[in-house]
């Protein structure tokens, strides 16, 4: 049962980055290699206001956010739109963000060095004790924003023209061009949300796991299959995807064998995609595989 | 375009490149005394800490003896590429030190897989080597006699921790913890084997991989197996993380770990976690040592920041080579490995450097220190061969 | 169709002697050494670019297959005693065999999808390696891998490989061209443009895709056996997930759509990569930007500048013609 516990604030990071990839993937197409360093880059720039600028967690986490969100925003303009006007092959697509990647990271390492630093957690860290479960304030934390966010997600998808606009663009790309939707701009939202999100995620675990310059890394590949398994592009599959992984990984590391866990999660995932392509959660959609 | 135009075109395109980015001095023999020395390790990538210590370490070292005129009058310049952890990089790397700087010997690398790929290269060309980082049993085992290792030695700390937690804590039932790399692994079997020699249970053997965050699930196996004690074998990141993530757990066994992971980085990350943990090291930055005071106090004024163990070995690996190259009065390279093979009383900063005939340094002390209120606290010291 | 000439011209001869001669003009070991590699790179690449620029499947995990022919061959040569000839092929092998065993489950698979399958299989691999300690060695990997002898020579300088991975290369590139030139190149090729369509005409396109599979996974393998003897060293390290994304920078920034393209960007991207060694902390900065700045600015590749190129060329030297546009008879072009 703790392993399960365990699990949870794990697939709930998996989950804020699949939700990423997923609205990504979804609106504008493209596979945003460099999704987990937005993570990394959110909980630099957090940890940077906290610790020594010093504003309060929820400030500098808001801050960060909104970093990120312009960060996101550069991405989309800078390297995704001049590629979408030449007709660029999806292959092409990928490693432009993995350009980004290499450089987000890299310029982390410059000016944060490589050394992990410390975050101390906002809620504290002394260790909440139910029956024989134990569980930190910060895991709570973790899945209580998590679970907010995803709700102002699903909020702002809803409801807000923005998100409807997304909602159509991911639909159908020409025909919300027809009825007047700036595509362009709504790619740029996409952007803007996901790395918010991604950042979200990196503030949220950093005080579990430190701020690193590579924790991106990881992270994001993870994210990845998270949101695979959920069907990329599918916004409460990507959600669903990332607890699967995270509970998935963690009785299995501590059941099966903790050296071959990541083999593990992998052959799942390869798994799932022979026999579900689609993802677990999508509709079966062969056409579009 | 048929083949061969290609292929032209493909070799004019290599051969300009390679023309230009190959603008460097050719090394002619120089007529001033000055030893060259080439240092490879991992500046970028995910052991970045440890390259960049060594690589600190090494400077710091260089500008002292060159002060100090301290090796007879030979200068050493040091040269320093960066291998990212690839051992492709690194034998490119150590190609390009020997082949375009000339460098007389090499401190390379960190990563024991690196520091093989670049042991093969130094082999062919006959050139010193001097790994400070790597630990990897299999390094001093290929009878290359190229070779030499400084970093301390991982049987002594594997042996050392072991007896400590039989003998001196009655511990019976232990788990071990290890990276599912090269240090991690060597680690892991050395802990093996001193457990069996000593009668010690291991209940549970796992392992992790370098950047993993979570570790939960091993320690919950090792929970339920109930584990007394969990040696560690990894750097301080996995390991403030583990410590970390065992309390929260409700796992109040004694914890372990060697040399990899000593650093004051591993109190930063570890805070509460890590107090009363055990740790093997030759080198302790608090030592009322004379020499490693003066070498902290001067790593700090230059570098602003503690060193880590690899910088200490570092450090002393280019005292040794300025001692080398003083005695043999030559930078050639048959000459320099000789005389490195008989140091013998230098007093530095990990001890006391003696090699034995297969490049191992035996004359390191290994310490047995605990953190106590948020400090490396001594406990004992073991020395080689005790 | 300019394709071939009588006799040969003047550049062919010349191309060819400098490939010969290089090594004799070149002394310095650096330099043939990063040439070897890059030579052993292109051979993984050049099948990279028939899986992913002529069939279309993007594959981020083609390290493991370059490890699986390193591994392979460096164990029958070290543990059975099998001569450097029959361990590569066998090595080759059984690389085709993984390149099978993937593209099996791969075959369905598209887009993102596909990748991830290839990222997952590529670490499965790697973790095999680290993991299974009695045959692999662990971590630690595989030491004193026996240098090539055959025919009763054996290969040990830098000169000695470079001749060797030439004439893989030269013959691994000629079967490549031939290949994209056959019947199973244009089946590929139409795989690419439109999988339902081809298989609406009657292709039988996943026997073709896992065929796909195999024959990049037979050439990461010999590239893979060549470089155990290379570097005398092989370890879970030189097959990461890093390798596996250098390998498709390189077939990308080359051009994926041709052969040579292969080629050019191994050159490429390895010599600037340690060319920009003096830059220390940037240099990556700088090798991501310059990826940036090839996909934006020339997505197909280094390799699809050479048309641009021949133009200048033929206008040069034929300054009268205004003729063909694009080069005609080029094998590995495809139709845009």
């Amino acid at each position: 049962m703790q392993y399960l516990l365990n699990g949870l604030p794990i697939g709930a990071t998996y989950a804020l980055i699949a939700l990423g990839y997923s609205l990504i993937y979804a609106s504008a197409g493209v596979l945003n290699w460099a999704q987990g360093d937005m993570a990394m880059l959110g909980a630099y720039l957090a940890y940077t206001l906290n610790r020594i600028v010093g504003l309060g967690f929820l400030p500098s986490m808001l801050a960060a956010m909104a970093c990120a969100a312009l960060v996101g925003t550069l991405v989309e303009r800078g390297v995704l739109r001049p590629l979408r006007r030449r007709a660029s092959p999806s292959i092409n697509l990928i490693i432009a963000t993995l350009g980004v990647a290499i450089i987000a990271r890299n310029l982390a390492l410059i000016v944060w060095g490589p050394d992990p630093q410390l975050f101390p957690s906002p809620v504290g860290s002394r260790i909440v004790s139910v029956g024989s479960l134990n569980l930190l304030p910060q895991d709570l934390l973790i899945v209580g924003v998590a679970i907010f966010l995803m709700l102002l997600l699903q909020y702002f998808l809803r409801f807000t023209r923005e998100g409807k606009a997304l909602r159509a663009v991911a639909q159908d790309r020409m025909a919300a061009s027809l009825m007047g939707i700036v595509v362009e701009r709504s790619d740029s939202v996409a952007f803007a949300t996901s790395a918010a999100l991604g950042a979200a995620a990196g503030i949220l675990i950093a005080p579990l796991f430190f701020v690193t310059f590579n924790m991106g890394a990881v992270i994001g590949i993870k994210g990845f299959v998270a949101a695979v398994v959920g069907g990329l592009g599918n916004i409460p599959g990507a959600i669903a995807g990332g607890f699967v992984l995270g509970l998935t990984e963690a009785v299995a590391g501590g059941k099966i064998s903790s050296g071959y866990r990541d083999a593990i999660s992998f052959g799942v995932l390869i798994l799932v995609l022979w026999l579900r392509p689609s993802g677990l959660f999508s509709r079966v959609n062969r056409a579009k595989v | 375009m048929t083949l061969l135009r290609k292929i032209s075109v493909f070799a004019l395109v290599g051969i300009l490149s390679l023309s230009m980015s190959g603008l460097y001095g050719c090394g002619g023999a120089s007529q001033t005394k000055v030893l060259k020395i080439g240092v490879v390790g991992p500046e970028t990538g995910g052991s970045a800490q440890l390259g960049q210590g060594q690589h600190q370490g090494v400077q710091l070292a260089c500008d002292e003896i060159n002060a100090a005129n301290a090796a007879g009058g030979w200068k050493l310049e040091p040269y320093f590429e960066d291998d990212a952890g690839d051992p492709t990089q690194s034998a490119s790397a150590t190609n390009k030190l020997i082949q375009q700087s000339n460098v007389n010997v090499l401190i390379a690398s960190i990563n024991s897989s690196c520091t093989l790929a670049d042991m093969v290269v130094t082999e062919r060309a006959g050139i010193p080597q001097i790994t400070a980082g790597s630990t990897g049993a299999s390094i001093t085992e290929q009878g290359d006699k190229w070779i030499f290792r400084t970093a301390v030695n991982d049987e002594l700390q594997a042996n050392a921790l072991v007896d400590y937690a039989v003998k001196t804590l009655g511990i019976k039932k232990a788990s071990t913890l290890t990276a599912a790399d090269s240090y991690g692994q060597s680690g892991a079997t050395l802990l093996k084997a001193a457990a069996e020699k000593a009668g010690l249970n291991l209940v549970v053997t796992a392992t992790y991989n370098g950047g993993d965050k979570d570790f939960k699930p091993q320690l919950l196996s090792m929970k339920e197996k109930g584990t007394e004690a969990i040696f560690l074998w990894g750097i301080y990141t996995e390991a403030a993380l583990i410590a970390n993530q065992a309390r929260t757990l409700g796992i109040n066994g004694q914890l372990f770990g060697a040399s990899g992971m000593a650093a004051a980085k591993l109190i930063e990350l570890g805070q509460g976690a890590v107090e009363g943990m055990l740790l093997t090291q030759s080198f302790l930055p608090d030592s009322p040592d004379a020499k490693v005071k003066d070498f902290v106090v001067a790593y700090k004024q230059k570098y602003n920041q503690d060193p880590i163990p690899h910088a200490a070995q570092a450090y002393d690996s280019v005292y040794i080579l300025a001692d080398a190259v003083k005695r043999a009065n030559s930078n050639a390279p048959q000459a320099l490995r000789d005389a490195i093979m008989n140091t013998s009383g230098l007093q530095l900063v990990t001890g006391s450097p003696k090699f034995d005939e297969k490049g191992n340094d035996v004359g390191k002390s290994v310490l047995i220190t605990k953190i106590e209120k948020g400090k490396f606290v001594l406990v004992t010291k073991v020395i080689s061969g005790q | 169709m300019l394709d071939r000439m009588r006799g040969l011209p003047w550049w062919k001869i010349a191309g060819l002697a400098l490939v010969l001669l290089l090594p004799l003009a070149v002394s310095n070991r650096y330099y043939l050494h990063v040439l070897n590699l890059v030579g052993i790179y292109s051979l993984v690449v050049i099948g990279l670019n028939l899986l992913s620029g002529y069939t279309g499947q993007v594959s981020m995990g083609q390290a493991g297959f370059f490890g699986v022919g390193a591994y392979v061959s460096a164990l029958l040569m070290m543990r059975l005693n099998v001569p450097f000839v029959v361990a590569v092929s066998a090595a080759t092998l059984v690389s085709a065999l993984c390149g099978v065993v993937i593209g099996i489950p791969a075959m369905r698979l598209s887009g993102p999808y596909l990748v991830m399958a290839t990222v997952g299989f590529g670490e499965i691999m790697r973790l095999i390696m680290v993991n299974w300690v009695p045959v692999t060695m662990g971590a630690a990997g595989l030491t004193g891998i026996p240098l090539p002898s055959f025919l009763g020579m054996q290969i040990s300088s830098e000169r000695g490989f470079y001749y060797l991975i030439c004439a893989v290369l030269y013959l691994a590139t000629l079967e490549a061209l031939r290949l994209s030139n056959s019947k199973v190149g244009r089946t590929f090729l139409a795989i690419r443009e439109d999988d339902l369509a081809a298989g609406a005409m009657g292709v039988p396109t996943d026997r073709y895709k896992v065929a796909a599979f195999a024959i990049s996974a037979a050439y990461a393998g010999i590239a893979g056996a060549l470089y155990g003897s290379f570097a005398g060293v092989a370890s879970p390290d030189n097959f990461t997930f890093d390798v596996s994304v250098l390998l498709l920078c390189m077939s990308v920034v080359g051009g994926n759509r041709t052969i040579y393209g292969a080629l050019v960007g191994a050159l490429a991207l390895t010599v600037f990569s340690e060319a920009l060694r003096f830059l220390q902390g940037y240099r990556l900065i700088v090798y991501g930007a310059i990826l940036l700045a090839t996909v934006i600015f020339m997505p197909q590749g280094l390799s699809g500048l050479a048309p641009a190129v021949a133009q200048v060329f033929r206008r040069m030297h034929f300054p009268g013609h205004k003729g063909q546009n694009g080069v005609a008879g080029d094998k590995g072009e495809t139709c845009r």
